[in-house]
């Protein structure tokens, strides 16, 4: 923005380069320096829980619905993690899980893959992180509908009960692939084709009702209720991913749901929406006339960006993790934010390249690859922005950074693989291998889990007002950074030799044999990443109580949720005064300046002569 | 509505406009209340199943070689001896939009504080949403009785009677569900609960005339859809 | 929930302009009612089909739902997304049609 329009407009403070050019300075005191519009809208009024069930079970404040959110969305988590070992046991040592038929190693790849994408990793960055950061990044009292958002919190809770009760029903859980396309998922041969695919289905579309009721939340309150001075363009990129992702689940969310719907009433009703004509087991069924190939098109219109609704929170949470710890700004911030915006966008526009080998009209496959190549511009710009904030920063090595070094690394490897899946004739011969399956567990399984596990060890001293254990961090991080790439780097080469994906054995297929020893490796690889994700369980558990006090703002960030007046902070997060303010969050050693931060409320006239960035 | 005045700021018209705000801090959309922008999205996202909902039938329709059946006359009602095409479904438009246009004049007279006209106007919406479900149901019951099921169709192509109940059951729930929220909010008005600014019962927030806004934006979305469902399902 | 500061202007618009949308709105709705009764067929009957139902719609998003008189910022927001529909529906036609070729073309060279 340039400084007539700020002028003429008047909308923001006035930034102190004003001041430090000297421009128009001189005789003008510190308040008028630091004026800022008077508030729009009055304070939030809110509703204040008095017994221990409307103050920590049918809570209202956001802070907790988010750590509600992020505890459901952990225990899932586990879950979705002790499928993948029994998968990885059956895998490396054929046999060894005694109980395990190809039936239940279908079921667990499609539990494992629907808990990991959806029940994890969604709701715990945007119903978590989402939650507990928004309306303190924003500068906000709370989200805007407390109400509402403890609903969609007790949703997810019930989607979760429908979700793990299809375990126990007769047929057990879905095991049609977490893609769960027709006509085999309702077909007898797959297992859990009656009741599995039908809670499942409701599953999904209570998910998808608790979330929008959570996603009108987040959206609103970044809109509509940001404190005096916070402008879209001075919001932490936290706020940025979250939001953009949010944007992209209310839209993409749709598609799953009418996608779920026509599904169950082909399975219960007998409708043909997604059913042709089709023999099952020597018996012609009833079905006639319907189109798989449709429920595939929803499917991925919904499916792909999800995949962006899992990264864009990850990319902005990492921006502003290697922002506080190279104690650098973010480099080319508003390059940041429109590819954020833009990769959201163009995310609708790119779906069919799930379904190179679906039979779909063969002409996509010049619009999809082209679009898909085009997402890669913005994407890699991200990375680079990454790296040259690095570049001669002031950088902490501690647990936090080393996270966000292995996520640029894991996730610059999966990019790269997914070029090659970008390309039909690349995708051909390599779809459905575990080339596959390597490239999405490095680009949305692995690096958002990097994320997550930095955020982690970042903002849990404001959340519990104690630091983790550094120690048993770094154990934590390099167990799993070093076993993740033991895990999945080999995956590529079983791709290559065409280890299909989803198979329970290898059988006896000679051109595999040199898989087995692999395998093995791999397998024991993933017991060992799995068993480190429980150092972080401990850890947590022992520094709650022992852990050393964090006090406020230890990591000496700018952004709001470090500048409540308690740590950690109370319901209505700032006490009776909301903050104001001046600046972005991102102005770390700027020169002439006290102390190398700069805080987002720290107003012009404190910081006189120095050469802070314009916002 | 229209143009709200801000404190120390200068709202602009056009583009123009459209860059001050997005720039400008706390707020985007200027003077909307939280409720109302919520329900923008909220609608947003309903299009998009709606869409999803029409973009299917599309495919289904298109992709099937069995004949569909020509809407004109399953659809037709015999009265007084006479064949007339659509007639129902031309009465149900008729009723809804009738129900829109009440709910539009509604939404006024909230904003005029007129609390009587207002509630009586909300209750006239509800009442024609009741008229659409009813005739909804006597339109179910007249295909059933005549054999069209979701998963057959006497007329032609399966898909079809799949398409119809789905997308009508639908759009039919979004009305019930508004006819009963019309009817609270009628009640709402009438004892005054947003001339006093009570608050609400589960979210104990306070209550405003700009709620009638709100519910009015979704009823009016509900008469959209009907648009949409009318052209592609009745006419084409 | 909130309110906005300055109070709502009351800037209602005159009951004139509703009573004109309403009453455009039946008689669109009475031109699409004719195109099936007069049984136009082909290129014509779709073309009045998607223009009458355009034009209701419009009518009812920019009086009924204000959109209208309201600010670039929330009009844009909402339109926008419409593309991706756009994109879909498109698509959609080709993928049926291709759907349509194949079928038509295994029943007559067989699977
Ligand atoms: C310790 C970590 C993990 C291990 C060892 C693991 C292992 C596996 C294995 C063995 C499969 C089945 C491959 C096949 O037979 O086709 C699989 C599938 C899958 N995983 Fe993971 N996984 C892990 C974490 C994750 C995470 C964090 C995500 C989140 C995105 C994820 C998402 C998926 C998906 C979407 C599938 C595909 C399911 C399907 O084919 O329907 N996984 N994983
Ligand atoms: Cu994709």
């Amino acid at each position: 923005m340039s400084d007539e329009y700020e002028n003429k407009t008047g909308y923001q403070a006035q930034s102190s380069e004003t001041i430090s050019s000297g421009s128009g300075g001189g005789s003008r005191t510190a308040s008028d320096i630091d004026y800022v519009r008077p508030a729009e809208v009055t304070d939030q009024d809110l509703y204040h829980g008095h017994s221990f069930i409307t103050k920590w079970v049918f809570c209202q404040d956001a802070k907790v619905i988010g750590v509600q959110y992020f505890l459901l969305a952990t225990f899932t988590g586990v879950i979705g993690l002790i499928l993948s070992w029994l998968m990885r046991l059956q895998l490396g040592f054929p046999g060894a899980a005694g109980f395990m038929t190809a039936e239940h190693y279908y079921q667990f790849v499609t539990m494992h893959g629907m808990i990991m994408v959806v029940y994890f990793l969604t709701a715990l960055f945007l119903g978590g992180f989402g939650n507990y950061l928004i309306p303190l990044m924003v500068g906000a009292r709370d989200m805007v509908f407390p109400y509402l958002n403890m609903v969609s919190f007790w949703s997810f809770f019930v989607a979760v009960g429908v979700l793990l009760a299809s375990f126990f029903v007769p047929g057990g859980p879905t095991g049609a692939g977490w893609t769960l396309y027709p006509p085999q998922t309702i077909l007898e041969g797959t297992p859990g084709s009656g009741w599995g695919i039908l809670l499942m289905c409701i599953s999904l579309i209570l998910f998808v009702a608790g979330f929008t009721m959570g996603g009108l939340n987040y959206l609103i309150t970044v809109l509509q209720a940001r404190t005096r001075g916070m402008t879209l363009m001075r919001m932490p990129l936290t706020v940025w991913g979250i939001f953009t992702a949010t944007v992209l689940a209310m839209l993409a969310f749709p598609a799953l749901l009418v996608g779920a719907l026509m599904m169950t009433l082909d399975n219960v009703l007998g409708t043909s929406f997604f059913m042709p004509t089709i023999i099952q087991a020597g018996e012609i069924l009833e079905y006639s006339g319907g189109s798989p190939i449709l429920f595939q098109h929803l499917f991925w219109f919904f499916g792909h960006p999800e995949v962006y609704i899992v990264a864009l929170p990850a990319f902005g949470i990492v921006s502003d993790l290697i922002s506080v710890h190279s104690r650098k700004n973010i480099f080319g911030y508003r390059m940041m934010v429109w590819a954020i915006v833009g990769i959201g966008g163009l995310s609708f526009f790119v779906w069919a390249h799930h379904m190179y080998v679906s039979g779909m009209n063969p002409w996509f496959g010049f619009f999809f690859a082209t679009t898909t190549l085009i997402i890669a511009i913005p994407t890699a710009m991200k990375v680079y922005n990454w790296i040259i904030t690095l570049w001669r920063g002031n950088i902490r090595l501690n647990v936090v950074m080393l996270w966000c070094l292995g996520f640029i690394v894991t996730f610059v490897n999966g990019g790269i693989t997914g070029i090659f899946l970008g390309n039909v004739s690349v995708d051909v011969p390599l779809s459905d291998t575990y080339f596959v399956v390597a490239h999405f567990h490095m680009v949305m399984g692995i690096a958002p889990l990097m994320v997550i596990m930095g955020a982690v060890y970042h903002w849990f001293p404001l959340v519990a007002g104690r630091f983790l254990n550094e120690t048993l961090g770094k154990w934590h991080f390099w167990l799993t950074f070093l076993g993740a790439y033991s895990i999945y780097f080999p995956m590529h080469y079983l791709g290559f030799i065409g280890v299909p994906r989803r198979y329970f054995e290898m059988y006896d297929s000679p051109y595999m044999t040199s898989a087995v020893g692999m395998n093995e490796f791999i397998s024991m690889a993933a017991f060992i990443v799995g068993a480190a994700q429980f150092i972080l369980i401990f850890n947590i558990i022992k520094t709650l109580k022992t852990g050393k006090p964090a006090g406020s703002n230890p990591w000496k960030a700018n952004s709001l949720e470090w500048l409540t007046p308690s740590v950690p902070p109370e319901h209505g997060n700032w006490g009776d005064k909301l903050p104001v303010v001046h600046r972005w969050p991102y102005d770390f050693n700027v020169p002439g300046a006290k102390e190398d931060f700069i805080t987002q409320t720290t107003p012009p006239s404190d910081v006189v002569g120095t050469e802070v960035e314009k916002t | 509505m229209s143009d709200p005045k801000i404190d120390g700021l200068e709202l602009k018209p056009g583009f123009k406009g459209m860059a001050d705000d997005t720039g400008s801090d706390q707020t985007m959309f200027k003077g909307v209340h939280w409720g109302k922008a919520m329900m923008w999205i909220f609608l947003l996202s309903d299009t998009f199943i709606f869409s999803c909902f029409l973009i299917s039938y599309m495919k289904g329709r298109g992709s099937t070689l069995v004949d569909w059946p020509n809407a004109s006359e399953v659809f037709g009602l015999h009265v007084f001896g006479v064949e007339v095409p659509l007639l129902l479904i031309a009465i149900m438009t008729f009723v809804l939009i009738t129900s829109s246009g009440t709910m539009a004049l509604a939404v006024k007279y909230g904003y005029e504080k007129n609390r009587k006209m207002c509630g009586w106007l909300i209750l006239a919406t509800a009442i024609g949403g009741l008229i659409f479900v009813g005739m909804q149901a006597f339109e179910w019951s007249k295909l059933i009785s005549e054999g069209v099921r979701p998963w057959e169709n006497p007329f032609g192509a399966k898909q079809f009677g799949s398409f119809f109940f789905m997308i009508t059951g639908f759009h039919g729930t979004h009305v019930s569900i508004g006819v009963i929220f019309l009817f609270i909010y009628a009640y709402k008005t009438f004892a005054g609960h947003y001339d006093d600014r009570k608050r609400g019962w589960f979210t104990s927030m306070k209550g405003d005339y700009v709620e009638i806004e709100i519910l009015g934006l979704y009823w009016h979305f509900v008469d959209l859809v009907w648009v949409f469902i009318f052209a592609f399902f009745y006419l084409w | 929930m909130s309110e906005t500061k300055e109070k709502e202007q009351s800037t209602t618009h005159k009951i004139g302009i509703y009573l004109w949308i309403w009453g455009l709105l039946f008689v669109l709705s009475f031109f699409s009612y004719m195109v099936d009764w007069y049984q136009f067929q082909g290129m014509l009957r779709w073309s009045l089909i998607l223009v009458f139902m355009f034009a209701k719609a419009g009518l009812i998003m920019a009086f009924f739902m204000h959109l209208y008189w309201e600010r670039y910022a929330l009009v844009n927001v909402l339109l926008w997304p419409m593309t991706a529909i756009a994109c879909f529906i498109f698509l959609m036609v080709a993928e049926f049609e291709y759907t349509v070729f194949t079928r038509l073309f295994y029943f007559v060279v067989g699977g």
